[in-house]
């Protein structure tokens, strides 16, 4: 056992370690949020804070953390922190440092002997073999700091002595695409002060197997927030684009709703966007009207459509059908079908439902197209839900004399009801959005002037079918189609809009009405939960 | 086989193929009762594939008493029990041979109806599982399967509502399996609130909502602590002041408790012996016995 190195339990002065790491998170974590605030620019770059320009700030905030960084890993070297690092920091790390300073090294390089690969290529390689040797050869302590305080140190350094300003710009030789500094910095800082964060925690926790897991904690944290940024930008990009269009005209009071049989018109909500058609003579503002109610009864038809026909494939795969080739190959089936790129679907639908139904684009081909796309995952998910039905409810259902049948309808389907409800859920997603297949067989007029009265146009005939519904066979607009017509329509009819802006008007109502339908969907979901367990 | 008398203590010869030298005598396994059998088995064989889980079995149970079934794990003695209400057919592999009757009516030919059987003998299994569903409709779920109970909107309608029956039903099942005191306030709630005991008791409630002959019990106490245990066992003897019950357990002190006849079945699928439990306890006739009530085996 003597090749086996033992630390203390429990550190006996970790204080001052802690305390300066800890100081050091702290830096690392408001240098990142205000790389973010420049990023989305609720900050102007060219402000000054105490002086100084904030890019220049952003560089002084990484040259503390490097600084604090290398302070670290050398004063646990030399045991005046008290550490339980392991040997060495691995060869994941000293790979991933390598290649860091191969970059530095070569990018330092360009800028001294100029852009000449004979000169840089051998210079970057050199750098980043020094990289990598630094982070593997020395204890953990040093290996896992020393290079990402050099890389702090040098870029903040350049960026606080106005190296990189807010005025300066990269224009790659690769790309057309120029990268101003304003933006060029918060990412690069972005970047440094989550590698700051990762050494520092990994110091935090002293090192060792402790100081992997804590340095993991941070940056896996970080990359959450990092995705939640990404969905917030996107979110607050449509909303701020799209709510001045959506908001034309609306105020709370300033319509009116008739009373039937009173004869009153008492004040009502106004919103012009939502309930307007969007074409047609006397319509002054435009709206999107025709364009929500085709899509919800998309929505409806292709719901009727595919979720009895998915849960009972489902039922008949799991429950009735022994397991073997057969479900295998319907599996595998099923999931093809799910992965069919959706333009497939529409063409299909073109060439042998259109001519076979209403001899032209129309809802109801619209409906049996997208219920085609969502009939694979209901039945995968379903089938999902109807497998995690414990095996014991159907044996003690059995035991008591009940037959399969009702047993399926009893128990089986009640527990299995939110897991096939989820599929539901990210199917309607998807297919509310679905603009391709839409383009094929369902869409007509860029700018309906009246909505698809289907409930109204139910008709009685002496020949059969019997019921006709001249609506359902006729073109319509859903919202997707609405968005795509207008963006690439070139001039909007009306002057009040641009089509960019109705575009994204559209598409802000586009998003609230698949939140809404996603709001639906929960809500069921957690309807049939409450049921199974209150 | 070599026929050895091994009740003089010497060893137990092993032969090439691994079986006891003992072999199953008729003697050891007829035992005498009064009255009919309700439950009567006959030369049963099971097979999972090709692997044979019982061989010949003949076993009859009389009425109103508690019938217990022991032995190792891996003896059978499961398997007997699921074929005495056919939940074997739900088993593809299973294959069964032999004759069970039930009242003297052959339950293994081809024109038995399946939901006919189960509900004159009911099952309580050794996991509670309740249905995620409210206490009430845990008890009332198989009579109103079985069309004996009907509350739909169309009953209510025709002016046949059954609710104050199944109101009626609720209550009798659930005294019935002393669980009533406790949840009496609370029949709306989910069963899966209940614990592990309690919801052992509905499953027993649940069976006895179907008015069965015969209740079967597969280790109905091996998930339960020692309270709950306990009640289960009151319970069972109580029930079988009524009831045929058969106990499948591998406690056997549980089987010297609570049943009058004990069945055990040992290694490869077969009964060696079977009497009232207080002989077999005391005085095994078998030497593979004795050794596993007293521990040498298994």
């Amino acid at each position: 056992m003597s090749n086996v190195e033992r630390n203390r339990l429990a550190g006996a002065d970790s204080t001052v370690g802690d305390l300066v790491s800890t100081g050091i998170l702290g830096v690392a974590v408001l240098t990142f949020l205000a790389s973010w605030v420049l990023l989305l620019q609720w900050a102007d770059e060219t402000a000054t804070v105490a002086g100084l320009s904030v890019l220049k700030l952003l560089g002084v905030g990484l040259v503390v953390v490097g600084g604090g960084l290398a302070g670290l890993g050398v004063g646990s070297r030399l045991d005046y922190v008290d550490t339980a690092p392991s040997s060495t920091a691995g060869v994941t790390v000293g790979v991933v440092f390598g290649l860091l300073w191969a970059i530095v090294g070569g990018l330092a390089a360009t800028l001294v002997l100029g852009n000449d690969a004979a000169l840089w290529l051998p210079v970057a390689a050199l750098v980043g073999i020094g990289g990598f040797l630094v982070s593997v050869v020395p204890r953990e302590d040093v290996g896992s700091t020393l290079p990402v305080a050099g890389i702090l140190l040098l870029l903040g350094g350049f960026v606080a002595v106005g190296g990189i300003n807010a005025g300066w710009t990269w224009s790659p030789a690769w790309s057309s695409a120029e990268f101003p500094g304003s933006e060029l910095v918060p990412i690069l800082v972005v970047f440094g002060t989550l590698l700051g964060a990762w050494s520092a925690g990994k110091a935090k926790a002293g090192f060792g197997a402790e100081g992997r897991q804590t340095g993991a904690y941070y940056l896996v944290g970080s990359v959450v927030f990092g995705m939640l940024g990404v969905l917030a930008l996107l979110l607050a990009f449509i909303v701020t684009n799209g709510l001045e269009t959506m908001l034309t005209g609306a105020s709370l009071t300033g319509g009116r709703l008739a009373v039937p049989f009173v004869g009153v018109q008492l004040p009502w909500i106004e919103f012009p966007f939502l309930l307007n058609q969007t074409g047609g003579l006397y319509v002054e503002v435009p709206g999107v009207l025709p364009a929500v109610v085709g899509t919800l009864w998309l929505v409806f038809g292709a719901i009727t459509f595919a979720v009895p026909l998915g849960i009972g494939a489902a039922v008949f795969l799991t429950e009735y059908a022994e397991r073997g080739r057969f479900t295998q190959v319907v599996e595998i089936a099923t999931n093809g079908l799910w992965s069919t790129p959706s333009i497939v679907f529409g063409l299909f639908g073109l060439a042998f439902l259109v001519p076979r139904i209403s001899g032209g684009n129309s809802i109801v081909v619209g409906q049996l197209v997208l219920g085609f796309m969502l009939l694979p995952l209901v039945l995968i998910t379903s089938r999902e839900a109807i497998l995690a039905v414990p095996d014991a409810h159907r044996d003690a259902s059995a035991a008591l004399g009940v037959t399969k049948w009702q047993t399926i309808r009893s128990v089986v389907l009640p527990a299995a009801m939110p897991g096939t409800i989820t599929g539901v859920i990210l199917g309607v997603g998807r297919i509310a959005g679905e603009t391709a297949p839409l383009l094929l067989v369902f869409g007509g007029a860029p700018y309906p002037s009246n909505f698809p009265n289907v409930l109204g146009s139910f008709q009685l005939s002496a020949q059969p079918p019997f019921v006709t519904n001249e609506a359902l066979l006729s073109p319509a607009s859903a919202l997707p189609y609405q968005l795509y017509s207008t963006i690439t329509a070139g001039v909007f009819p009306k002057e009040i809009f641009s089509n960019t802006e109705f575009g994204w008007g559209t598409a802000l109502v586009l998003l609230l009405v698949v939140v809404g339908l996603y709001a639906v969907g929960v809500g069921s979901r957690l309807y049939f939960r409450r049921k199974l367990h209150e | 086989m070599s026929k050895t008398d091994t009740r003089d203590g010497t060893e137990q010869e092993l032969t090439t193929t691994g079986e006891t030298s003992e072999e199953v005598r008729e003697a050891w396994t007829e035992y005498e009762f009064a009255g009919d059998a309700k439950l009567a088995a006959e030369a049963l064989d099971v097979y999972y594939g090709g692997e044979q889980a019982l061989q010949s079995v003949s076993l009859e149970i009389p009425d109103e008493s508690v019938t217990a079934l022991i032995g190792p794990s891996g003896c059978g003695k499961s398997t007997f029990l699921r074929c005495l209400n056919r939940m074997n057919d739900r088993i593809n592999s299973a294959r069964v041979e032999g004759s069970v009757t039930l009242d003297g009516e052959e339950i293994y030919s081809d024109g038995v109806n399946l939901v006919e059987l189960r509900k004159r003998v009911g099952m309580v299994f050794q996991e509670p599982n309740p249905f995620p569903k409210s206490i009430a409709d845990n008890i009332s779920y198989g009579p109103r399967k079985h069309g004996d109970l009907d509350t739909g909107l169309l009953a209510r309608l025709l002016g046949r509502d059954d609710t104050e029956a199944e109101r009626e039903l609720v209550e009798r099942a659930l005294r019935r399996a002393a669980l009533w005191e406790e949840v009496n306030d609370r029949l709306d709630d989910n069963a899966l609130g209940l614990s592990g005991g309690q919801q052992q008791r509905l499953c027993i409630a649940r069976c006895l909502a179907v008015d069965p002959d015969v209740i079967l019990m597969d280790e109905p106490a091996s998930a339960l602590d020692p309270i709950a245990t306990a009640k289960i066992e009151d319970l069972i003897e109580e029930l079988a002041e009524e009831y045929a019950v058969v106990v499948v357990t591998h406690n056997m002190q549980q089987a010297a408790r609570i049943s009058d006849q004990t069945a055990v079945f040992l290694t490869g699928g077969q009964l060696v012996e079977y009497g009232e439990t207080d002989q077999i306890f005391e005085h095994p006739q078998s030497q593979r016995v004795e050794d596993y009530i007293t521990g040498k085996f298994g």
